[in-house]
């Protein structure tokens, strides 16, 4: 047996009967669903009668419980499911939730709060104010260690397939710190500004705002960081911009050098390799800059990103076409990693298809971007194909002069793999769009194009890829006449650098793992869509990180694992989940950037306009923390103890027990559950627990403030029974507390605020006890004024003071209206119904008011109806403290006799 | 979307959403304190916000030193708020 006792939940009533089961021996597990043991005590201002302060009497007993050497403590934990087992003994599942900070390290200094940028209500003010995303629970909390609040992972930052926090750099741009988010991107790639402008965005196709009114603008908030950097440092900085390891002396090639190389020399330079990129171009960049227009990605972007890699020390040599991967490895390279892209285009195979005029999208786009573009002033054009090279082409060709462009595409529009924001734009810009046609001939006179013939298609039935397949219509054919013909259906890699060396496969592509990238032979990594035929920037960056993490690991004899940015991701949370959060949402106008689309243009002038600051703020502020923690990093950065653990996960452990005690405490009532007193819509309208919080010296305001306005109030009103004695809401019991809670905070109150006027309407007046009453009649002698009579409504005036009506009982009996600053409303207890997933094989007995049953409460307090199942505290019933203490110490006296009973029974057997 | 006017001329918005609006509030919040504190109905006014979402801006701020809170002199009621080292 694991613990003699499992103590479930920490209040006064599982620290009191932990403590005691301690003191008398037993080996007690307390398990907390919290990051500290205390419950509500400590967050309590004063206790009633004696006005002792809640912190002065719960920290000993909080202490005590932590350093008990008979007590094991897991808070943060859950218990998630609890069976009984022949012997009378339990198994129960323990759920240590992860904190995603090593306890042992961390000071409770409070740096990593400081630093957060998330923002969210503080439970542990009743939601009075903010606390942070990475917290310590409050002040006095024990254990006094920081938790970060990690819902998940953010849909932005699960979808991006370059594992790039989209999450964290909003909330950093959101906080106004754009290097910091500058810096985050950097961490992943060099390729910062060609993502803010390049990227198709698959972190906004998921943002939960989408679902609102519209994503926030996550790619251009991205381009909006990168160009606050290059403006303030320079797009060729004379130093590193991130600290780089000191040299390892190892040594490795990159070959090619779009994203996936870029990215791969970048994090391998970074761990101190000395990389050397070979570029077969005269020019470094691959598609980025020999593909893609310069009005959508301008070189000088590119050339700004590449400097980056540059700057700490990766070698770029051009013009050297790599032939040999072997003599690489001979010239002393520990590693060498291909990353050459898809550099072929797929010919159209129909005749004429070499006819002057004619000629691939990728070629065409390359002696663009060199200086060496076709005057196609007045030209007609045709561009085959319906991907992005295609819109590309068409589009370049309209800047280069061209009077006519028409794109022809076998498909439908529905199907084209253009993304359709390159489609439109096209269209936009004057392209024109001819679907379900093929080309099965380039027209040409004397070798030189004069247009092509073309095939009419019609759709059939779904390919593997899901798509409708064309088929010919039979004799349906068609011509265009044009000067020039572009072919842009499909590419592939080159392999010719490859297939001597390794096995090449589909589409010529190289076969790697394709968890690891490496090859069949071990030196040999490939990155991007030389492995996996053509994809986009974000997949090409995220197999260059982890091409440059394996390679490492290869390198240093390790174990080929551990690449947490993309395969140790913590769940995505659902849109649901974010939306839940909140009862309603204000509607934001989403930011969109600004695209200067003109029919026909004629410069490469870049399109997109840059976000301005304010719109940068505006946009990032509209982002909803779907994660809760957002991955910025600066609590990592800022911890002194270096103590975040962002890769920590929960543990599951199972543990065998002798006893159960059930101390899960109560829920307050949901006050609006009574709209008539206007709790959540008048902002000066609070709970009992909400003032307790105002009053205790770790309040959540300088001193007792309305919320409407920050006034101190001078007209301060409660409102007994609320979600209590009320069959209407559910709740028939008296909650026994309130009336005492609310004399407490009247005379905390007069204390703290000499000029205040208490006015406190109630039904009965339940003071009974030994102090209580006369804790009363002192309220009433400070001045306090209690007027029995149910309120009937409370409405809220233009400068958010509140009338209440009720019956003047005691006087006229008339229908009486009063105003106030503020309005405290004394909510009620009720049962805590987690309980009820407690236990798994069977039900923990509850009595018709949903509280845990004591079938012989008179005689048997504390005793469920299972066997080795006890209840302590308001678990089982409303109760202040001391009756919570006293019921705690029912409960510890039936569980020490269950066990010493279940130990007579045992010895006696063995005597036997 | 949001809740039924009150008199006080708007809705309540969720104090969840108003929260995670803090970041984005600080520039602006301490840009209209630049020139000395401000009550929360006065800053509330400056920046053109309710004044209950205002307070919860202020006392995440105030919370974490961004700001501090500075002697109700003239007894009005309301507290000022400044950022730290600038007193009133």
């Amino acid at each position: 047996m694991d613990y003699d006792v499992l103590v479930i939940g920490s209040g006064i009533g599982g620290m009191e009967s932990s403590i005691k089961l301690g003191d008398m021996g037993y080996k007690v597990l307390l398990v907390e669903k919290e990051a500290s043991v205390g419950g509500r005590m400590i967050l309590l201002s004063k206790v009633f009668p004696t006005l002792d302060c809640a912190s002065c009497i719960s920290g000993p007993k909080m202490s005590s419980t932590i350093n008990h050497p008979n007590i094991t403590t897991k808070t943060y934990s859950e218990v998630t499911g609890i069976k009984r087992g022949a012997d009378g003994r339990f198994t129960a599942t323990v759920k240590e939730k992860s904190t995603f900070v090593d306890w042992a390290a961390c000071t409770g200094c409070s740096d990593c709060q400081m630093a957060c940028t998330v923002a969210v209500p503080d439970e542990f003010n009743s939601d009075l104010a903010a606390r942070r995303a990475a917290y310590i629970a409050f002040p006095q909390a024990v254990p006094k260690k920081a938790v970060l609040d990690r819902e998940g992972t953010s849909p932005c930052i699960g979808a991006c397939p370059a594992g790039i926090k989209a999450h964290g750099y909003v909330s950093l741009v959101r906080s106004g710190k754009d290097e910091e988010a500058f810096q985050l991107v950097l961490d992943a790639t060099p390729l910062v500004g060609t993502l803010g402008r390049a990227c198709y965005a698959p972190c906004e196709s998921e943002c939960t705002r989408t679902k609102l009114e519209g994503p926030v603008p996550i790619r251009l908030i991205k381009r909006f960081a990168a160009d606050q950097h290059y403006a303030a440092n320079g797009a060729t900085p004379s130093g590193p911009a991130v600290e780089v390891a000191a040299p390892n002396g190892k040594k490795v090639a990159v070959v090619g050098s779009g994203p996936a190389g870029l990215t791969a020399a970048w994090q391998l330079a970074r761990q101190g390799y000395q990389v050397k990129v070979f570029e077969k171009r005269s020019q470094p960049g691959g598609f980025l800059r020999h593909a893609i227009p310069s009005y959508r990605l301008p070189h000088e972007v590119v050339d700004a990103d590449i400097a980056n890699l540059t700057s700490i020390g990766v070698q770029i040599e051009c013009d050297a076409k790599i032939d040999d991967l072997a003599a690489l490895k001979a010239e002393g390279y520990d590693a060498v990693v291909v990353a050459t892209g898809t550099q072929n285009a797929t010919p159209m195979d129909v005749p004429n298809e070499d006819a002057a005029g004619s000629v691939n999208g990728l070629d065409f786009l390359a002696d663009v971007a060199n200086d060496k573009a076709p005057d196609l002033t007045g030209k007609r054009v045709v561009v085959v194909g319906g991907g992005n090279v295609a819109m590309d082409a068409a589009r370049v060709s309209l800047r280069l002069g061209a009077a006519d462009v028409k794109v022809v595409y076998r498909r439908t529009r529905a199907e084209m793999p253009a993304h359709h924001v390159e489609a439109d734009d096209a269209e936009a810009e004057g392209a024109q769009f001819e679907f379900l046609v093929t080309p099965l001939e380039v027209l040409a006179a004397d070798g030189t194009v004069t247009g092509v013939r073309l095939q009419k298609m019609q759709l059939g039935a779904p390919d593997a890829s899901g798509r409708r397949s064309p088929e010919p219509v039979p004799g349906a054919e068609t011509t265009v006449d044009c000067d020039l013909v572009i072919s842009t259906i499909g590419m592939s890699p080159d392999a010719t650098l490859y297939e001597n060396v390794v096995t090449v496969g589909r589409g010529q592509r190289i076969t790697v793992d394709p968890h690891t990238l490496q090859t069949e032979v071990p030196y040999l990594f490939a990155a991007g869509d030389v492995a996996t035929g053509a994809t986009d920037i974000t997949r090409a960056i995220g197999a260059g990180r982890r091409a440059a993490h394996m390679v490492d690991r290869w390198v240093n004899d390790q174990p080929m694992t551990g690449f947490t940015a993309l395969d140790d991701r913590i769940d995505t949370v659902t849109h649901d989940q974010v939306l839940s959060r909140q009862t309603a949402f204000g509607h934001r106008n989403p930011i969109k950037g600004a695209v200067d689309l003109a029919a026909l243009p004629r410069d490469f002038h870049e399109i997109e306009s840059p976000l301005s600051e304010a719109e940068a703020r505006s946009g990032a502020g509209s982002c909803l923390d779907c994660g809760v923690c957002s991955e910025c990093q600066e609590c990592v950065h800022a911890c002194p103890a270096d103590a975040i653990r962002m890769d920590k996960r929960d543990v599951e452990t199972e543990v065998e027990v002798g006893a159960v005690v059930v101390s899960t405490g109560y829920k307050l009532f949901a006050a609006d559950n009574k709209p008539e007193y206007g709790w959540g819509r008048y902002a000066n309208v609070i709970t009992g627990m909400q003032m307790d919080r105002l009053l205790a010296p770790t309040r959540p305001f300088n001193t007792v403030l309305r919320p409407g306005d920050g006034k101190v109030p001078e007209r301060i009103a409660y409102i007994s029974c609320t979600g209590s004695r009320d069959a209407q809401v559910g709740n028939p019991l008296c909650s026994k507390v309130c009336c005492m809670y609310s004399i407490k905070q009247n005379q905390l109150i007069m204390g703290a605020l000499p000029l205040a006027d208490v006015t406190m309407h109630y039904m009965d007046m339940r003071a009974a006890g030994k102090r209580y009453d006369e804790f009363y009649e002192q309220a009433k002698d400070m001045g306090a004024q209690y007027i029995r009579g149910r309120v009937s409504k409370v409405t809220e005036k233009e400068n958010g003071d509140l009338v209440l009506r009720y019956e003047d009982t005691e006087g006229t009996g008339e229908i009486v209206e009063a105003e106030y600053d503020l309005v405290v409303l004394a909510v009620g207890i009720q049962p805590n119904r987690d309980v009820e997933r407690l236990f798994t094989d069977e039900q923990l007995g509850l009595d018709e008011y949903f509280y845990v049953a004591e079938p012989s409460e008179d005689v048997d307090p504390g005793v469920t109806d299972i066997p080795g199942v006890f209840v302590a505290g308001t678990a089982s019933g409303a109760k202040d403290i001391v009756d919570t203490i006293v019921h705690a110490g029912a409960a510890v006296a039936q569980v020490a006799a269950h066990l010493e009973r279940a130990a007579v029974t045992q010895e006696a057997e063995v005597l036997a | 979307m949001s809740t039924t006017t009150s008199p006080t001329g708007h809705a309540l918005r969720d104090p969840r959403e108003v929260i995670r609006e803090e970041m984005t509030m600080h520039g602006v919040i301490k840009a209209a304190l630049a020139d000395g504190p401000l009550t929360v109905p006065d800053l509330a006014q400056a920046i053109g916000h309710p004044a209950e979402e205002v307070l919860y801006w202020v006392m995440g701020m105030r919370r974490y030193g961004h700001l501090v809170e500075f002697p109700d002199d003239d007894d009005e009621g309301y507290f000022p708020y400044g950022l730290p080292g600038k007193g009133a």
